[in-house]
Formats: C-alpha cells, structure tokens, sequence
C-alpha cells in the first residue's frame, strides 16, 4: 500500500466510526413515516455537517451524516479516459445489481462516483465495524481492481492489433 | 412533498433557521469589521514565528454566517500555520493543545481537506491522523455535530 493511501484511508475509517451513530426516528413531517433523513432532507435540525475527506483533488470522500441515516459518496481515480470508462462501467455494473450489496445507493451523489446510504436498519442487523470495514475494503479494491482491468485491456488490445496486422 | 410546491413549515414562527443557532451559543454578534480586523492582524502576527503560532490561530474563530470572507481568510491563515509544521513536530504540538483547540483544529483539518486544489491533503492527511489518535473519535463527532461551522 502506497504512503498516502494508508492515513487517507485511515481517515475515513476513523470518520466513519465517528459518524456512524445512527437511532431509529420517524419523520417529522408525515405521520407514520420513517425515511432517511439525508435524502429526504425534510427538517434541517436532524442533518449533521457534510465532511470532505480528500486523497489529492481526484480522490475523495464525502460524509454526509443525519440522525437516523449516513451517505457515504466515494470519487474514484480517474487518471486517463481509459480509467473513466473502466470506472464508469464498473460503478455502473455495481449499481445494477444495488440490492444485493444492501447499502448501495442506486444513483451516486452529483460529483462522485458511487454513493452508500446507511440507515439505522442497517446498522442494527449488521455489525458497525464490519460496515466501516466493507466501504474501506471497496475502497481499496476498486483502485485494484480498475487498474487491473486497464492492463488486461491494453494487453488484449495489443494481441488484437498484432494478430489484424500480421495477416496480409 | 410533491403535493405541496410551498414549505410551509419553514414559515412557522419557531422553525429552525441556519443563522440563529450561531449567535445563540456565541452570546453576542460581533460586528464584521472587528471580526475581519481581528482575522488580519492574527494573519500578520502569525506568519514568521511558528512557536505558538497554531494555538494563536486557533483562537476565538469567526462562526456564523456574515462572516465569509473571514472565515476563508482565517483558513488561509491555519493552513498557513499547518503548512509552516514539520510532520516529526506534529504528535507533540497537538498534544500541547487544548481540547477545545483540538477540536477547533479538526474542524479546520476538515475545511481545508474540503478544498483539495488549494490544500496539500497529505499533509492534512498526517495531521488528522496525529490528532485522532491523541483526541479520539471525540472530537470527528463535536465537528459533525457543531452548528458552529469554520
């Protein structure tokens, strides 16, 4: 692990520790509902500031806490086109399948790549380290991962054009 | 509320506004000019010596809404004074701290990670690392959770 990605990521573990209390309430404007409150963003008293963790101006996280949920917003590295499409196409292969990761959000927030929502359900079924410890594992895989699939494709691509060219 | 284009209860007379909560806890409001004054002079004063200087930056920030320009100025002036520190120096400065300047140096740790073009996240990185080990997961709660935002 690079220098600079340990206490970045560090960082956002601890924060997340910090930010995770979250407790059952209702909603404040509709009776007999119960929604989380950093989406619907209905009363200003429940929401907590918004934190900005950042890695350099390409990576970073944005907290946004309220009483009863937590959204979590992650901006991947994205150095080239290549790892904008790759990231892209991941993301987007994630979100499709967002009810099996169970606190993926479907949509990112504006300016991010990909967004969780953790509500009080959440932290109440699963354990809150194994929550803190699933994002920063995201965290760290997804560099792996999209760095990865940029070698295998431009080794792919290379093959491809070796075995058109040499036809004729 | 897609039924209701009007927020009506933002009208009602005890709603809870942005702005009111700030000066609640601070007591008075202070007039903008003392407050940019104050900011300056802690700018001047603070840039050359280094002993002294984070806790000097730290002191009685600007909180509430009029006072953008301070606010930004004195973020300057703090990450300035962060820049100024070596990383080996860190652990024992913010141990000489106080908790309440401790968490007023959180709150600013999480500002200037907020802008990364103007900042160097590393170093704020380092910081916030020194400062959660010596202050706990505390102190990330009082930031998120104070109104009175830098």
């Amino acid at each position: 692990m690079s220098n600079t990605l340990r206490p970045y990521l560090n960082a956002v573990r601890q924060t997340l520790t910090a930010a995770m209390c979250l407790e059952n309430f209702s909603s404040q404007v509709a009776e007999r509902h119960n929604k989380p409150e950093v989406e619907v963003r209905a009363s200003k008293e429940v929401l907590l500031n918004p934190v900005v963790i950042s890695r350099n101006d390409k990576e970073r996280v944005l907290i946004e806490t309220s009483v009863n949920s937590l959204r979590v917003s992650i901006a991947i590295k994205q150095a080239d086109e290549i790892e904008r499409i790759l990231a892209h196409k991941f993301t987007r292969f994630l979100t499709q399948r967002a009810e099996s990761f169970v606190i993926l959000r479907r949509k990112p927030i504006e300016g991010y790549d990909i967004s969780f929502l953790i509500t009080n359900a959440h932290t109440e079924q699963m354990y809150k380290h194994k929550l803190v410890d699933f994002i920063i594992q995201f965290m760290e895989e997804v560099d792996k991962e999209i760095s990865e699939m940029k070698l295998s494709l431009n080794a792919r691509a290379r093959i491809v054009s070796e075995s058109y060219l040499s036809q004729t | 509320m897609a039924f209701r284009k009007i927020d009506i209860d933002a009208l009602e007379e005890d709603a809870f506004g942005e702005d009111e909560i700030d000066f609640q806890e601070i007591g008075e409001l202070r007039p903008v000019a003392d407050v940019d004054a104050q900011v300056n002079s802690r700018a001047q004063e603070v840039s050359g010596n280094t002993s002294g200087a984070l806790s000097t930056s730290l002191q009685n920030p600007p909180y509430g809404a009029p006072f953008h320009a301070a606010k930004a100025r004195n973020t300057q002036t703090v990450m300035e004074v962060l820049n100024s520190i070596k990383v080996s120096d860190v652990p024992q400065l913010v141990k000489s701290l106080s908790p309440e300047e401790q968490d007023v140096l959180m709150k600013y740790l999480y500002a200037g990670m907020a802008t990364p073009e103007q900042n160097n996240s590393g170093h704020l990185l380092a910081w916030h690392e020194k400062l959660t080990e010596v202050a706990g997961q505390g102190c990330i709660v009082r930031v998120i959770t104070d109104r009175r935002t830098v």
